[in-house]
């Protein structure tokens, strides 16, 4: 589905095509009639006009969003272990991986052993 | 207490940085709807037939109305995403007045409408 944006920027696309064939209508019809042409009508006028608005609102607003310039807004959502975080430097071959925790699992005390292997074994 | 927070906020609001990419960003998307206006506002001048000074007169307005469209996204905290109001109304004046001069004359428009 297009977005409203877009679809609004076809609209005044549309508006104004048709804009001009009743600009070219008006001016044959002068030309058959032999006046001299001095300015379109009002209504042609108005919705040439009036579709440039509607297609620069669409182009305005799809073109994207502004972003915050000032980088302490950017930064101050980040917390010191985000900008702490290494990626590459994970580790999964630690001791973690050889312990037979499947059978952990099905021992008393579940709740434990599940928060145990989150914290180490799955990262 | 009081007085050394009131220093420390005013220190801190005293040293902004700006982030550059979210500069360059902003200034791309005005750039990009200021060609756009160009050539749609001189595709409406040749339509409406505009001779002479009204055409750039016209291209005047078309940049005003721009302007306030974007401001109107910016909304009320234009500070946000601009440094100044006035180089979103100046800045690029002749290059989109060269894009508008071409599309107002563009014989196209001449051709449609002296045949139809």
């Amino acid at each position: 589905m297009i977005s409203l944006n877009k679809q609004i920027f076809f609209l005044g696309i549309l508006s104004l095509v048709h804009a001009a064939y009743s600009a070219a209508q008006h001016r044959s019809y002068l030309r058959i009639t032999e006046q001299t042409f001095d300015g379109l009508p009002f209504d042609i006028l108005m919705q040439g006009i009036v579709s440039l608005g509607m297609s620069m609102y669409g182009i305005l607003y799809s073109a994207g969003d502004f972003k915050e310039i000032r980088a302490m807004e950017d930064l101050g959502l980040k917390t010191l272990e985000t900008l702490h975080n290494t990626p590459s430097f994970y580790i999964f071959n630690h001791r973690g991986k050889s312990r037979n925790w499947l059978n952990l699992k099905n021992s008393k005390n579940t709740t434990v052993h599940y928060i145990w292997v989150k914290n180490h074994i799955v990262l | 207490m009081a007085d050394n927070k009131e220093s420390k906020e005013t220190k801190f609001k005293d040293l902004v940085s700006y982030s550059e990419p979210a500069l360059r960003n902003n200034a791309s998307i005005v750039e990009y709807c200021r060609t756009s206006m160009s050539a749609l506002s001189g595709c409406t001048a040749g339509i409406l037939g505009l001779t002479g000074l009204y055409g750039f007169a016209f291209y005047i307005f078309s940049v005003f109305v721009l302007w306030g469209l974007i401001l109107f996204k910016a909304g009320h905290l234009w500070q946000k995403y601009f440094l100044n109001r006035h180089s979103l109304l100046t800045g690029g004046f002749f290059s989109g007045l060269f894009t508008y001069v071409l599309f107002w004359t563009y014989p196209f428009f001449k051709i449609i409408i002296s045949y139809i």
